[in-house]
């Protein structure tokens, strides 16, 4: 296994957000987590990245444990997070986005041709090189976070969310792009609110249900489970 | 006539540099760590007193003790960071607070230290270069008007084009997606609090011989800030340089043409104005005030 999350519980002060999550990713796979509003999907990759600190269990990355680094630290060891709401730096250029994702990278060269890669997967950021962050467009500033989360050389990258608030030609154009990157072996954790397109996308999925996993299953299976259909597909 | 426009206009150049350096620091400070620090004014003093302590009664040589006294002001910031806003991360309004608890110790320690008695400190230089009869720049004054340009641009080239500047930017913009792209978010607290610091304690140590050091010269100091970043656009540094430029034009005018205390009421009517029409500031941006 790629990520092994086992027996996660995380605490917002007295709140348990999550109680008892196991999650394991296996590389070069896309693993999705669905559930509603509140269940705890944010939580369980914000456990993940180090930015929510954990109240009990155990997460281990190629075989390390990880829990208990902080957030900067993961980013070194291979784990990239696209959080939720994008977060791009607003005030900074596009170009200045994606170098600030290879902050913590030595080889200036290798750089270089990842940010050509990102300007050659997104078109629309070479455009808009030199034009602040804040003033593109959703779609756009969801690639940009995508574009920076690449420029760390990630093993495993965290989607949080990658379609909220887009029109569905862009987020049709989001998924097509997480297919592409998995296909060329980065393994990927997806958040999502929209199940038909998680499940789509996804090799495994996992179903949580108020801060425990309800339900698990190669994606396809769960797309034809009655529940899921039921409460989450709205078949 | 002429000849008093452009002496009131370098006296304005003079007071827009020895501003600048002070507001930049505070708005750099505000910025990264998300705090107002009200010993900001303290930290000038306490880059004065670092002239007084060194050039005045040890005689170290100027610009060795400038040096010495933007480094210790620096370490101030750095003590400030460790010491109150980092176990205050979480409380802004507590780091607003424990600000002003230091300014108040640093001022108690000026007093123990030196008195309360105004410092005489020898001039540096005698030197002016005169344009005309009437037209004079003492190189004194020269020198910080140098300062602020040279220093001034240094933060600009490292805030633009560097890594480190890039990371401090990113950590004002959004402390949390800043951490996911490896940044250490204490690291570059630590480089803002040193920066922002180290830029009012060389503005006071450049200007000790200019003025009247005693240990409530801070006061003053930080009401003229607070006006400028307001003006400018709290969290914009060009906003803090331009405002600095007109606060310091405005007030120089007036106090040359009519007097002091009605400079002091123009400049904050500046500020209540800009309020009215753009309470954002001119440069800010609504997200970030």
């Amino acid at each position: 296994m790629l990520l092994e999350m086992k027996n996660i519980a995380v605490n917002y002060g007295k709140i348990n957000a999550i109680r008892d999550i196991s999650i394991s990713v296996p590389a070069g796979k896309i693993v999705t987590i669905i559930g509603a509003n509140g269940a705890g999907k944010t939580t369980t990759l914000r456990a993940m990245s180090g930015m929510m600190p954990i109240a009990s269990g155990e997460i281990t990355f190629e075989g390390h444990r990880i829990d208990h680094l902080p957030a900067h630290k993961i980013v070194a060891n291979g784990i990239a997070h696209v959080p939720e709401g994008r977060r791009i730096f607003p005030d900074m250029t596009v170009e200045e986005n994606l170098r600030t994702g290879a902050f913590l990278r030595k080889d200036t060269d290798v750089i270089e041709n990842d940010l050509e890669d990102v300007f050659k997967r997104f078109p629309r950021l070479r455009e808009r090189r030199t034009q602040l962050a804040k003033t593109m467009s959703g779609g756009e500033q969801q690639m940009l976070a995508i574009g920076r989360a690449l420029m760390s050389r990630p093993r495993l990258l965290l989607m949080d969310e990658p379609s909220m608030g887009l029109a569905p030609v862009i987020v049709e154009e989001i998924a097509q792009i997480v297919e592409e990157i998995n296909e060329q072996g980065l393994s990927v954790v997806l958040v999502e609110q929209n199940a038909e397109l998680a499940l789509e996308l996804a090799d495994y999925a996992y179903v949580l249900e108020t801060g425990n996993s309800a339900l698990e299953g190669p994606a396809n299976e769960l797309h034809d489970n009655e529940h899921v259909r039921a409460a989450y597909l709205g078949i | 006539m002429l000849e008093l426009l452009a002496q009131t206009g370098l006296n304005a150049v003079y007071a827009a540099s020895y501003i600048s350096l002070v507001a930049v620091g505070l708005v750099l400070i505000f910025g990264v760590m998300g705090v107002v620090n009200f010993a900001h004014g303290e930290l000038f003093m306490a880059g004065a007193y670092a002239i007084v302590a060194l050039y005045a009664d040890m005689h170290v040589p100027f610009f060795v003790a400038v040096a010495i006294g933007l480094v210790f002001v620096g370490c101030l910031g750095l003590l400030m960071e460790k010491a109150l806003f980092r176990p205050l991360k979480d409380n802004p309004l507590g780091g607003l607070v424990a600000s002003i608890g230091f300014l108040m110790i640093l001022q108690a320690l000026a007093v123990m230290g030196f008195g309360v008695r105004m410092e005489h400190i020898p001039p540096v230089t005698q030197e002016v270069i005169a344009f005309s009869d009437k037209v004079r720049l003492p190189v004194a004054r020269l020198y910080v008007i140098v300062a602020a340009l040279v220093l001034l641009s240094a933060l600009w080239y490292f805030l633009k084009k560097t890594k480190f500047g890039w990371a401090l930017r990113a950590s004002a913009q959004d402390p949390e997606a800043a951490a996911l792209q490896g940044i250490s978010i204490t690291q570059t607290a630590k480089i803002a609090m040193f920066i922002g610091a180290g830029l009012a304690g060389i503005a006071g140590a450049l200007t000790a011989p200019l003025v009247s050091v005693n240990p409530h010269m801070g006061h003053s100091v930080i009401v003229t800030a607070f006006i400028v970043i307001i003006v400018g656009g709290v969290g914009s540094l060009e906003g803090a340089i331009v405002a600095s430029v007109a606060y310091a034009i405005v007030h120089t005018f007036v106090t040359t043409f009519y007097d002091g205390v009605l400079a002091d009421i123009v400049g904050l009517c500046l500020m209540l104005i800009v309020l009215i029409v753009k309470p954002t500031g001119l440069f800010g941006s609504a997200d970030r005030a």
